[in-house]
C-alpha cells in the first residue's frame, strides 16, 4: 500500500520534528531546570539578550505548546545558524515549554491541531484573526500560542520579511495585508492571545501530578473500532517515563506497545512506542490532577491514521465506567455488551427495558452480559450503574437507524509517493448511525448519535468536471473497512493535460438496519501532496 | 558634381546603415525566446527552429530555488534576471553566458528580496526593480518601506542603485511605458510614475475601479509578455455584485489591458469565470486578439468578446506571441514550450527545456535579432 513508508528529505519539519517531540531516545541527562536555563542562555542568549536570570529578548514574551517551541527552535538552526544537537535541542524545547507553556485548558478547544486529527473544518474563534491568519495556515497554530501584543506584531514582520509574497498571493493581496496585520489584528491578538492568563498564573502555581502508576484504558480506532487495555507508567527520570500497554480491539485485534514519554508543563504527555508492528505517537493531556490522560495517538509518517484514547487510574480506588462496546442496543434486540471501567462491583443496571440474561465473564476492570432488549423499549440514552458508579447515555436504545453520517464531514486525501518525497495520505471513513429524537425527524437537533456501524462504501464522480476528468478511475479506492487509499504523486500521462491523480469524489456508505438501508454521502476530496508540513499545520 | 558627390555620400550612408542592420541581424531578423528553468539555467531557443540554441548558467545562486522574472534587453544581447531567492539580479550576455551586470539587494543587516516586478527602460540604460527589505535584527525582523532601485545597466557586476524611488506596497509590475517617460507600477492602482523622481504623474484606477454591480478585481499579474505588442494585459476576475452567490454569473472573468505607447486602458469582460486564468499577451499584428493561458488556450476578441478555448497537454504559466502574430509559445511551471497557431490554436510545436527541469515561475520572453 505504501502508506506506512517512511520518506527521506521530505524538508525541515515532518518525521524528525515531531518525533522529537517525542521522546524516542530517553536522556538520562533530559536536564534539570537550572541545567537547561544555561543551554538557553548559550544557544539563544547571544541574539536574545537576557532582561534578568531566565528572562530574554523575545523569548520571554510568549508562550507556546512544545510543537510550538520546537517548530521555533528548528528554525533557529535552518535559518539562523543555531547549532545544537539533538539533545541540547530536546532539552531547550522541554525548558521553554514548561517556562512558557500553556494551561490545560488554553489548549483545551484546539487539541486537533496539536495530536492532528485529519479533516479538521475549523471554526474562528475570532474572525478579525481568523481572516487574516487563518487563509494560509490553520487557526489552532494562532490559538495554542500566547503573545504580548508587540510580539504578534514582530510575529507579522517575521511573516513578511520571510515570505514577501504573502502580500501578492491570493487571499493575501485583497487587502493592504502589512498595515492590517501589523495594525490592529496585532492588538486584537494581543488581547485575544495576549501573553498574561490567569489559567497560566494558577497552572504554574500548582504541583502537578505525575503520571506514574498503572492504567485502565479505552479508545476508538475508525477502521478498527473501539478498544480497551492496561498501560503501566513508570518514571525514567527528569519528567521522561516508560510506558507499556496492552490494547485489545472490539475486532478481536491485540496489540502490545512499549516506548517512553515526555510530560511538558506538567500536562502535555508525548510518546513514542512501537504498537504491533508500527510506531506511533501520542499527543495526551494529563488531567483532572492526574487521574485522566486523554488525546489522540496516530502512526508515525502516517498521522491520518490513530485513534482518540482516555485512561483513568487502574489503581485510585474510585470505580469508572469507561465504556460499553457496543454502545448501542436495537429494541427487541439480543445482545452481548462489554463494559469496561475500573472497579466494576456490584450488580449492574442498564436503565428501562434492558435485562441482562447473563453475566459471561466479570473482573473488577470488564464485565461482560448478554442482555435483552424489549421490543417496544422506547429510542433514548440509559444509564448504566454498578456499586458506587454511573454513567449516564454510555448505553443507546433505539428502535430503528434514522439516520446515517459520515465522519469525519469532508474527508480529504492526498496523493504520494510514485518517486515523489512524500507518502501517500489516505482518509479513514467512518458510517455513524443517528436515531431520531423525540421530535420524530432525522437532520434535528435531538438526534440520538447511537455510534459507528458497518457500512458498504462507494465511490462517484462528485460533479460534472469530475465527471469529465474521470477522477473516480483516477483517485483511489475505498477499503470495505472504510479507508480510502489515494494513488501515486505526479502527473498521469494517462490523464487529461497530463493531471495528476487528484479528484473529488463523492463517497456513500450504505448501512444495513434490519430489512432497510440507510446511506449517507460526503464529498471526498483527494488532493496533492502538502510540501510543508510542521508540526502544527 | 555635387549631385554626384551627395549621391555617393547618400549611398555609402545607406551602405553604412545596411551594414549595421546586417551586423544586428535586423535583415534576416529572427524570433528567439529567452526564459530560465530550474535551477539556475538561462536558455535562449530558436522559436521557429524549435531548438534550445544557448544554455547559460546563472552563477552564485540559491539551487534550492528558481529564477524568476526575465527581461531581455531590446538588441537580446542580455537577459536580466531575479535569482538567489528573490535577493540577486543577473544579466547575463546571452552570446557569451558571461555575467555582465549583478545586482545584491541584500545588504549588511538588510535583506532584500525582488517578487517579480522588474522592468529595462526602452532605451536599454536602466532597470527598474521593486524591492521589499526587511532589517534582521539580533532578536528581530523589521518590514521596511518597500523602493523601486534603478539601476545603470552599465553598472557591471557589483551594481549600486543609481537612485531609489518611493512606492506603495504590493507592487507586482512595474513596466516603462515604450518611450520610457513612466514607469508603471501596478499595485493597488495602475500608477504614472516619473522614472526619474519616483512621483507619481498619475494613476489608471484598479482597486478604486468603480462600476455598477462589481466588486474589486483580481489578478496576479507577475508575466511580463508586452515586448511584441507594447500592450500590457493581464486575466482578472470579479464579482458581480447583483449576483447571489453560486450563481455562475456571480463571478466574472475578463481581461485588462494598458496600451504602453498610447497609455489608454481597455478591458473586456467575456465570461462567468470557469477555467483557471494566469497570463496574457496582446497579439502585435490582430491587436484585437488577447491569448490567455493556464491549462487552457484562451484567445479573446477585446471588441467583440468571443471566445474560443482550447485544452492544453498540461498547464502552463506564460504565453508569448511572435513577431508576426502568428505563433504563440506557452511556457512556465514544466519541462517543455508548447507552440501553438494563432489563428488555429492548434499545437504545432513543442521546445524541451535544455534538461527537462521545470521553468516554474519565470518569464518567457521574445525578442528579435
Amino acid at each position: 500500500m505504501g502508506i506506512n513508508s517512511r520518506s527521506h528529505g521530505k524538508g525541515r519539519w515532518l518525521v524528525p520534528a515531531m518525533a522529537l517531540i517525542a521522546p524516542f531516545i530517553v536522556s538520562s541527562a533530559a536536564a534539570a531546570s537550572a541545567k537547561a536555563e544555561a543551554l538557553v542562555s548559550a544557544k539563544c542568549g547571544t541574539c536574545h539578550a537576557a532582561s534578568e536570570p531566565g528572562k530574554w529578548d523575545r523569548i520571554s514574551d510568549s508562550r507556546r505548546t512544545p510543537e510550538g517551541w520546537d517548530m521555533t527552535v528548528a528554525r533557529m538552526t535552518y535559518a539562523h545558524g543555531v547549532v545544537l544537537s539533538g539533545t541540547e535541542r530536546r532539552d531547550i524545547v522541554k525548558y521553554l515549554a514548561d517556562e512558557h507553556g500553556l494551561a490545560p485548558q488554553e489548549t483545551a478547544s484546539y487539541r486537533y491541531i496539536l495530536d492532528r486529527s485529519p479533516s479538521v473544518i475549523e471554526h474562528f474563534e475570532d474572525e478579525e484573526i481568523g481572516q487574516t491568519c487563518a487563509r494560509c495556515h490553520s487557526y489552532g497554530r494562532i490559538a495554542v500560542q500566547r503573545r504580548t501584543e508587540g510580539e504578534w506584531r514582530k510575529l507579522v514582520h517575521f511573516h513578511v520579511g520571510q515570505y514577501p509574497a504573502i502580500e501578492i498571493q491570493a487571499g493575501g493581496r485583497d487587502r493592504n495585508w502589512f498595515e492590517i496585520a501589523s495594525g490592529d489584528v496585532s492588538q486584537r491578538l494581543g488581547k485575544v492571545y495576549g501573553l498574561q492568563s490567569e489559567a497560566w498564573k494558577s497552572w504554574k502555581e500548582t504541583k502537578h501530578a505525575s503520571p506514574q502508576g498503572k492504567w485502565r484504558l479505552v479508545g476508538h480506532r475508525p477502521g478498527w473500532g473501539g478498544y480497551e487495555g492496561t498501560a503501566t507508567v513508570s518514571p525514567g527520570g527528569d519528567d521522561t517515563y516508560r510506558v507499556d500497554m496492552r490494547i485489545k480491539y472490539a475486532n478481536g485485534k491485540v496489540e502490545n506497545a512499549k516506548g517512553s514519554s515526555i510530560l511538558y508543563a506538567g500536562h502535555e504527555w508525548r510518546a513514542k512506542l512501537r504498537q504491533g508492528d508500527k510506531d506511533i505517537l501520542q499527543v495526551f493531556s494529563l488531567k483532572e490532577g492526574g487521574r485522566e490522560l486523554a488525546g489522540r495517538w496516530f502512526e508515525e509518517g502516517n498521522d491520518a491514521i490513530g485513534g482518540d484514547f482516555k485512561a483513568v487510574r487502574a489503581d485510585g480506588g474510585t470505580p469508572v465506567i469507561l465504556s460499553v462496546q457496543p454502545a448501542m442496543a436495537r429494541a427487541g434486540a439480543k445482545e452481548t455488551l462489554t463494559i469496561n471501567g475500573v472497579g466494576l462491583k456490584g450488580e449492574v443496571s442498564l436503565g428501562p427495558d434492558v435485562v441482562v440474561s447473563k453475566v459471561v465473564s466479570r473482573t473488577l476492570e470488564q464485565l461482560v452480559v448478554e442482555v435483552e432488549v424489549a421490543r417496544d423499549a422506547e429510542t433514548g440514552v440509559r444509564t448504566v450503574s454498578l456499586d458506587g458508579v454511573s454513567s449516564d447515555g454510555a448505553l443507546k436504545v433505539y428502535r430503528s437507524i434514522d439516520l446515517v453520517k459520515i465522519v469525519p464531514a469532508h474527508p480529504m486525501a492526498r496523493v504520494g509517493d510514485g518517486g515523489g518525497k512524500l507518502p501517500k495520505v489516505p482518509a479513514q471513513l467512518e458510517a455513524v448511525a443517528y436515531a431520531a429524537g423525540a421530535d420524530g425527524k432525522p437532520g434535528t437537533d435531538d438526534d440520538l448519535r447511537l455510534g459507528v456501524v458497518d457500512a458498504k462504501w462507494g465511490l462517484a464522480n462528485l460533479n460534472e468536471a469530475a465527471e469529465k476528468m474521470r477522477d473516480l478511475d483516477f483517485a483511489g479506492r475505498i477499503e470495505p473497512n472504510g479507508l480510502f487509499l489515494p494513488n501515486e504523486a505526479g502527473p498521469n500521462p494517462k490523464r487529461v493535460f497530463s493531471a495528476n491523480n487528484a479528484g473529488e469524489l463523492l463517497v456513500t456508505a450504505a448501512v444495513q438496519d434490519g430489512d432497510r438501508t440507510v446511506s449517507a454521502q460526503a464529498p471526498l476530496i483527494v488532493t496533492v501532496q502538502r510540501w510543508n508540513d510542521p508540526p502544527i499545520r | 558634381m555635387s549631385m554626384k558627390k551627395s549621391k555617393s555620400a547618400s549611398a555609402l550612408k545607406l551602405g553604412a546603415i545596411f551594414l549595421a542592420l546586417y551586423a544586428t541581424g535586423a535583415i534576416a531578423a529572427k524570433d528567439y525566446l529567452v526564459t530560465a528553468s530550474r535551477p539556475n539555467l538561462v536558455f535562449v531557443a530558436d522559436a521557429k527552429e524549435r531548438k534550445v540554441i544557448k544554455t547559460h548558467t546563472i552563477p552564485n545562486t540559491s539551487m534550492g530555488n528558481s529564477p524568476i522574472t526575465l527581461v531581455p534587453s531590446r538588441d537580446g544581447k542580455v537577459a536580466y534576471v531575479i535569482h538567489n531567492r528573490w535577493e540577486s539580479i543577473s544579466g547575463i550576455d546571452l552570446d557569451s553566458g558571461k555575467e555582465v551586470f549583478r545586482a545584491e539587494l541584500s545588504e549588511g543587516d538588510i535583506r532584500g528580496k525582488a517578487p517579480f516586478a522588474m522592468d529595462l527602460s526602452p532605451d536599454g540604460k536602466e532597470l527598474a526593480v521593486f524591492v521589499n527589505p526587511t532589517r534582521l535584527l539580533p532578536g528581530e525582523y523589521q518590514v521596511q518601506d518597500p523602493y523601486i532601485a534603478v539601476y545603470s545597466t552599465t553598472g557591471g557586476v557589483n551594481a549600486k542603485p543609481v537612485r531609489k524611488l518611493p512606492t506603495t506596497r504590493r507592487v507586482a509590475t512595474l513596466a516603462y511605458s515604450t518611450k520610457g517617460d513612466t514607469l508603471y507600477a501596478y499595485g493597488w492602482e495602475m500608477l504614472k510614475l516619473d522614472p526619474q523622481s519616483g512621483e507619481v504623474k498619475g494613476m489608471h484606477p484598479w482597486r478604486s475601479w468603480q462600476r455598477d454591480n462589481r466588486g474589486e478585481p483580481d489578478t496576479l499579474p507577475i508575466w511580463p509578455q508586452w515586448e511584441q505588442s507594447k500592450v500590457f494585459a493581464t486575466p482578472f476576475y470579479v464579482a458581480s455584485t447583483d449576483k447571489p452567490a453560486g450563481d455562475p454569473a456571480s463571478l466574472r472573468a475578463g481581461i485588462w489591458t494598458l496600451d504602453l505607447e498610447k497609455d489608454v486602458v481597455n478591458y473586456k469582460e467575456f465570461e462567468n469565470a470557469s477555467v483557471v486564468l494566469f497570463s496574457s499577451v496582446v497579439n502585435p499584428v490582430r491587436r484585437n486578439e488577447v491569448y490567455t493561458v493556464y491549462t487552457q488556450l484562451t484567445r479573446t476578441d477585446m471588441e467583440s468578446g468571443k471566445m474560443d478555448r482550447v485544452d492544453l497537454d498540461h498547464t502552463y504559466y506564460n504565453v508569448n506571441v511572435s513577431s508576426d502574430g502568428e505563433e504563440l509559445y506557452i511556457g512556465g511551471t514544466q519541462g517543455d514550450i508548447a507552440v501553438h497557431d494563432s489563428r488555429s490554436l492548434k499545437k504545432i510545436g513543442n521546445i524541451r527545456t535544455p534538461n527537462g527541469a521545470d521553468q516554474v515561475l519565470t518569464s518567457l520572453r521574445v525578442f528579435t535579432r
